[in-house]
C-alpha cells in the first residue's frame, strides 16, 4: 500500500459508502449528503446571532450517533456533517455582521467594521459577495496546507518523539493554550488546572475512585459530554441570556437596507482584493496551526496588516478601512476562515484540539471509536491497511467536498439568510438549553449527567463573567487522561526515572519552552497594566 | 478617583487557597495511593500525582494573577446582579428538571386513584403519551420560565415557544428512534 493507494481508498470510502439515493442510476453517497446538510445547517446557525458552529455540533452529535450508531462506518457521515457545520458557520457568521452590525460568530466582529458601513451605503450584497469570496479562498488555502502538513508533522512526531518527549509536548501545548487563549496566562492556567482536576475525578488506577469523597455518583467520573457541553454550550447559553436580559433589546427593529449601485463582484474588484485575501490566508493558516490561538486573533492581525498596507496604496476617494472598504472585509474573512482548516493540523497530527470546533470533532471520534486522532493515524503501513489512515483521507475528501459546496452554492445560500437576525435570542437560547440537556440525556441515559452538565454550565457562566476562557478547561479535560497515561508509561519506560522530563534534551526543551511562554506572556500582561 | 479594580487579586487568592486545600487536604485524604508508590518492589506513579499537578496549575495561575495581572486595567468582577440572575436561572432549571423527573410517576399514581388495577409508571415509560408527560411539563416549565425571567414577565409568546420547542424535541429525538429515551425515562 503506497500513499496514493491510501488517498484513493479515502476518496472511495466517501463516494462509494452507503447510498443515500441515486440520480439517473448514479448513486449519491450518504456521506456527501451529510456534508451538504451540515454545511447548509452551519450557514443557518452562523447567521443566527447568539448561536455558533459549536452549538450546532453539540446538539447534532447525539442525533447523528442515534442515526449512524457506534460502528467505524459511522465516522465519515458523522464527521462529514460536523465538518460541514464548521465550514458553513464560518461564512454564515458574516451575514448579520454585514447586514445588521451584529457578528453572528465572535470571529466575525472585525467584519462589522467595513461590512456594515458598506451595507449602509446600499452595497450589502456586494459586501456579502466579498465576504464569501474571501472566506472560501482562505478556507480552501488552509485546507490544502492541512492536507500537506498534517501527515508530515505526524510522521516527524512518530519518528523523533518518544514517551518522555510526548509528555513534554502535551505540557507545552497546555501551557501555550493557557498563555494565548483569553489574553491572561494566569487565568488560562487556572482554567487548565480546573479542567485537569475535573477529568481526574473518579478515574485512576487504584480500586478506590479518587477525589470522589465516597460518592457513588462520581465513581465513574464526569462523562466527557457533560463537561464539554456544560462548560462550552450551557455556560454560553447562560451568559447569552444574561446579556440579553441586561440589554433588554426587546422590540429593537432590525435595520432595513435598500440596495444601491452595482452589487456584482467584477474581475477588477477581485484583482484588487486578491493581495489582501492571500496575505490574510497566510496569516490565518499560520495562526490556526498553533493550538489554542483562535480565529479572532487571526482576523485582528489580518485586518491590521491589511489596513497598514492599504493606507499606502489606496486610490484617492476610495473608502478607508473602517468606513466601508471591501479590502477590510476581505482581509478579515480570509484570515478567520483560514484558521478552521489549519486548526486541524494539531488535532490530526498530535491529537491536540486547538479550538471549540476541533473539540467536537474529537468528541465525535471518542464517542464513535475506531479513530484516535494523533500521530499514529498517519502510519503508512505497506502490508496491512491502516483503517485510521483511510478515515483521515476520507475526512480530507469531506473537507474538499465542503469547499466545492462553499464555492458553488455557499454564496447564494448565505445571502438568503439575512432574516435569521429576527429570531429573538431570549426565545432561542432557552430552547437551546433544553435541547442541549436532552441531547446529553439521550447519550448518557441518566439524570446525573444532566446535573453534572448543569453544574459545569454554571461554572462556565462564572468563568465567562470573570473573563476566564472556558476553552483551556475543555482542552485540558480532553487531554488530561492522555497526559497522565503518557507520563506513567514514560516513567516506566525510563526505568522509573523521576526526572525523565529533564534527562531528555527534547523533553527538557519542551518544558523550558512551557515555562518561557507563560513567563513572557505574563510579563507582557504586566507591562500592559499601568 | 475610583478604586482600582481588584477582582484579579481576589481570584488569585481564592485559587491559591483552593490549591493549598487540594494539595494538603483533599488529594491526600481522597486518593488511595500517593504521588509515587512502591508496587512489587518497583516505584510507580500513584493516583495522587495527576490531581496534584492539576492543583499546581491552579496554584501557579493564582500566583501569576497576583504577581503580573493584579493591576490589569480591565478586570471583570462578579456582581450581585450576576449572582441573582444566575440564581433565578438555576432555580427555574432545577424546578423544571424536578417536574420532568416526577410528573410521570405522580400522574401514574394519580390515575391509580380511579382504577381498579393499579399501573406502574416504570412499565409505561415506553408508551406514547405517558412517556411524554414528564418531559413535556418539565421542558415547558423550564423554557417558559427562563423566557419569563429574561423578558421580565410571562408572555403567551414565551409559552408558545416552550410548547413548540418541546414538540420539536419529541419529534427529533423520540418519534424517529425507538431506542432513544427522553428524560427521565432511563431513570424511572
Amino acid at each position: 500500500m503506497g500513499v496514493l493507494d491510501y488517498i484513493w481508498l479515502g476518496i472511495i470510502a466517501v463516494f462509494q459508502g452507503p447510498e443515500a439515493f441515486s440520480v439517473f442510476g448514479i448513486a449519491v453517497s450518504i456521506t456527501v449528503m451529510m456534508v451538504l446538510s451540515g454545511f447548509l445547517f452551519g450557514i443557518v446557525v452562523g447567521a443566527t446571532p447568539g448561536l455558533a458552529g459549536p452549538f450546532a455540533m453539540a446538539i447534532s452529535l447525539p442525533i447523528l450517533i442515534s442515526i449512524f450508531g457506534y460502528s467505524p462506518d459511522a465516522l465519515l457521515p458523522v464527521m462529514g456533517f460536523l465538518i460541514g457545520i464548521m465550514k458553513g458557520a464560518t461564512i454564515g457568521g458574516a451575514v448579520p455582521a454585514i447586514l445588521f452590525n451584529t457578528p453572528g460568530t465572535p470571529d466575525a466582529f472585525m467584519t462589522t467594521l467595513d461590512g456594515y458601513p458598506m451595507a449602509q451605503r446600499g452595497q450589502d450584497k456586494k459586501a456579502l459577495r466579498v465576504a464569501h469570496l474571501s472566506s472560501a479562498s482562505g478556507d480552501t488555502f488552509s485546507d490544502i496546507v492541512l492536507f500537506v502538513c498534517a501527515p508530515f508533522l505526524a510522521i516527524l512526531v512518530e519518528a523523533y518523539l518518544d514517551l518522555p518527549e510526548k509528555t513534554g509536548l502535551l505540557i507545552l501545548s497546555l501551557s501555550f493554550i493557557a498563555a494565548v487563549i483569553g489574553g491572561s496566562p494566569g487565568k488560562g492556567l487556572i482554567s487548565i488546572g480546573l479542567g485537569l482536576l475535573a477529568v481526574y475525578v473518579g478515574t485512576g488506577e487504584d480500586f478506590y475512585p479518587r477525589l470522589t469523597m465516597g460518592a457513588d455518583e462520581l465513581s465513574r467520573g464526569f462523562p466527557i459530554t457533560t463537561a464539554v457541553l456544560g462548560v462550552l454550550i450551557i455556560g454560553a447559553v447562560f451568559k447569552g441570556l444574561d446579556e440579553t436580559w441586561r440589554e433588554s433589546r426587546d422590540g429593537k427593529p432590525a435595520p432595513v437596507v435598500s440596495d444601491a449601485g452595482d452589487q456584482k463582484l467584477r474581475w477588477p474588484d477581485i484583482k484588487r482584493l486578491l493581495p489582501h485575501i492571500s496575505r490574510s490566508a497566510l496569516i490565518g493558516t499560520g495562526i490556526g496551526a498553533l493550538p489554542g490561538v483562535g480565529s479572532t486573533l487571526a482576523a485582528t492581525l489580518g485586518y491590521s496588516t491589511a489596513r497598514a498596507r492599504y493606507a499606502k496604496t489606496k486610490d484617492t476617494g476610495a473608502a478607508a478601512f473602517g468606513e466601508g472598504a471591501p479590502e477590510g472585509i476581505a482581509a478579515t474573512e480570509a484570515a478567520n476562515s483560514a484558521v478552521s482548516g489549519a486548526n486541524l493540523i494539531p488535532v490530526l497530527s498530535l491529537g491536540i484540539p486547538g479550538n471549540a470546533a476541533a473539540v467536537f470533532l474529537i468528541l465525535a471520534t471518542e464517542t464513535i471509536g475506531g479513530f484516535n486522532p494523533g500521530p499514529s493515524v498517519f502510519r503508512f503501513s505497506a502490508d496491512v491497511v491502516n483503517p485510521e489512515l483511510v478515515v483521515a483521507f476520507g475526512l480530507f475528501t469531506c473537507m474538499t467536498i465542503a469547499n466545492v459546496f462553499n464555492w458553488t452554492i455557499g454564496g447564494v445560500f448565505m445571502r438568503s439568510m439575512g432574516f435569521m437576525i429576527r429570531i429573538p435570542k431570549q426565545l432561542l437560547l432557552p430552547s437551546v438549553l433544553l435541547l442541549t440537556l436532552t441531547a446529553i440525556y439521550v447519550q448518557e441515559t441518566r439524570l446525573e449527567a444532566i446535573w453534572f452538565a448543569l453544574g459545569f454550565g454554571v461554572l462556565g457562566y462564572f468563568m465567562r463573567v470573570l473573563t476566564i476562557s472556558p476553552l483551556p478547561f475543555v482542552i485540558a479535560f480532553i487531554l488530561g487522561k492522555s497526559l497522565e497515561e503518557t507520563a506513567r508509561q514514560a516513567y516506566s519506560a525510563t526505568g522509573n526515572d523521576p526526572f525523565f522530563l529533564f534527562n531528555n534534551p527534547i523533553a527538557l526543551a519542551f518544558i523550558l519552552m512551557s515555562v518561557a511562554v507563560i513567563f513572557f506572556t505574563g510579563r507582557n500582561a504586566k507591562k500592559a497594566a499601568p | 478617583m475610583p478604586a482600582p479594580p481588584r477582582s484579579n487579586l481576589y481570584i488569585g487568592l481564592l485559587c491559591i487557597a483552593l490549591a493549598v486545600l487540594l494539595i494538603f487536604i483533599w488529594i491526600p485524604l481522597d486518593t488511595d495511593s500517593g504521588i509515587v508508590e512502591k508496587v512489587r518492589g518497583r516505584f510507580a506513579i500513584g493516583d495522587a500525582l495527576a490531581p496534584t499537578i492539576a492543583a499546581g496549575f491552579i496554584l501557579f495561575g493564582g500566583v501569576l494573577l497576583l504577581v503580573f495581572e493584579r493591576n490589569a486595567p480591565i478586570q471583570s468582577s462578579l456582581t450581585r446582579s450576576h449572582l441573582s440572575f444566575m440564581g433565578k436561572l438555576f432555580a427555574v432549571t432545577v424546578v423544571g428538571l424536578m417536574v420532568m423527573r416526577f410528573a410521570g410517576p405522580v400522574a401514574a399514581e394519580s390515575a391509580n386513584l380511579f382504577r381498579a388495577e393499579p399501573i406502574e409508571y416504570r412499565l409505561l415509560r415506553a408508551t406514547a403519551g405517558w412517556k411524554h408527560i414528564g418531559f413535556s411539563l418539565g421542558g415547558i416549565l423550564m423554557v417558559a420560565g427562563i423566557i419569563a425571567i429574561v423578558e421580565r414577565g410571562f408572555s403567551r409568546r414565551g409559552l408558545l415557544t416552550a410548547v413548540l420547542a418541546v414538540l420539536a424535541m419529541i419529534a427529533v429525538f423520540d418519534l424517529p428512534f425507538e431506542d432513544l429515551l427522553l428524560p427521565p425515562n432511563g431513570d424511572v
